[in-house]
């Protein structure tokens, strides 16, 4: 059983006081008129998910507390999470320079360093 | 026309005294609240109806005479009240509030009440509930919301000595969780694990 906290109202609680979301950062392709959009792209959208052995970044709703969404990195190895953060927000820059594989890919191009 | 008559989900059910005491409460008006507690406007014109500030502060509440604010998530809030009160205060929200962007509902229907009374009354809310009760945030008007008996529901302490603890639960779930109440509350059920410890006799 996993214990979280919740990053809005700071409560922390087991695992079934909480809703998994699944994978987090999921980009829905922008475009005026659909038929724009590739199959690969609309593919990628709807059922390409990163499955990495370490280092993971996920959706999390406070289910039973205040409600509220927020995201998650969590270690699939360890179970450990390593950090909270606001559903608006990216991962801190630490986490996303650690990432490995299909996410490294996804966080390159994103790291703005203030 | 017929006259709406309220029946509460727990009407009739008589309160149980076993290791404690446990009632329905039936009688409580219960309003919906949301807004942006950062919105000045709707800081004062909710204190203005309700004479008293909305906790801003997750897991507090706040009383002032028949009212209370329970604070349920950032931007909610469950405003307590006699229940006959219940309808002409949202009313008064709903008009103080016009133009800002919240909504104040009543929904005095929408759950039902269970009172907790008497020494032991955290411990048996904590064979369903995944939480430690006897930490010391849970005193004198705390609030949470929790998974008791697997659903969704609201636990305030009223007052952590003596124990007094208000459970929310949805009216549809009332009567499971009386039962459920009724046979871990039993004098013969009580535990001892916690807090004070002390060998009962048997």
């Amino acid at each position: 059983m996993l214990e979280i906290k919740c990053p809005v109202c700071g409560v922390v609680g087991e695992e079934g006081d909480f809703h998994g979301g699944g994978q987090a950062h999921i980009t829905r392709p922008a475009t005026d008129n659909p038929a724009n959009i590739s199959d690969e792209a609309q593919r990628d959208y709807l059922f390409m998910r990163h499955n990495p052995k370490g280092l993971h970044f996920e959706r999390w709703r406070c289910d039973r507390g205040c409600g509220k969404w927020f995201h998650a990195a969590r270690d699939t190895v360890t179970n450990e999470f390593k950090a909270y953060y606001s559903i608006r927000e990216l991962p801190p820059v630490e986490l996303m320079k650690a990432a490995t594989g299909s996410w490294a890919e996804y966080f390159k191009d994103k790291m703005v360093t203030k | 026309m017929s006259d709406p008559v309220f029946r509460g989900g727990l009407a009739g059910a008589k309160a149980i005294d076993g290791s404690i005491s446990v009632s329905a409460i039936d009688d409580r008006g219960m309003i919906d609240l949301r807004g942006d507690i950062k919105d000045k406007k709707f800081v004062a014109a909710t204190k203005k109806v309700l004479g008293i500030s909305l906790p801003a502060q997750p897991r507090q509440s706040v009383n002032k005479g028949e009212v209370t604010a329970l604070w349920l998530s950032p931007d909610q809030w469950l405003i307590t009240c006699p229940r006959a009160k219940g309808a002409h205060l949202a009313n008064g929200l709903q008009t103080a509030l016009a133009g800002i962007h919240s909504l104040a509902v009543d929904v005095s229907d929408a759950r039902s009440i269970i009172r907790l009374e008497g020494q032991g009354a955290k411990e048996v809310l904590m064979k369903g509930a995944p939480v430690d009760l006897l930490a010391s945030e849970y005193t004198d008007g705390y609030v949470r919301r929790l998974r008791f008996a697997e659903l969704a529901a609201m636990i305030h302490v009223v007052s952590s000595d003596p124990e007094i603890i208000d459970l929310y639960v949805f009216r549809s779930y009332a009567q499971y969780a009386w039962d459920w109440l009724a046979a871990t509350s039993t004098k013969q059920s009580r535990l001892s694990l916690f807090a004070n410890q002390s060998i009962a006799s048997v």
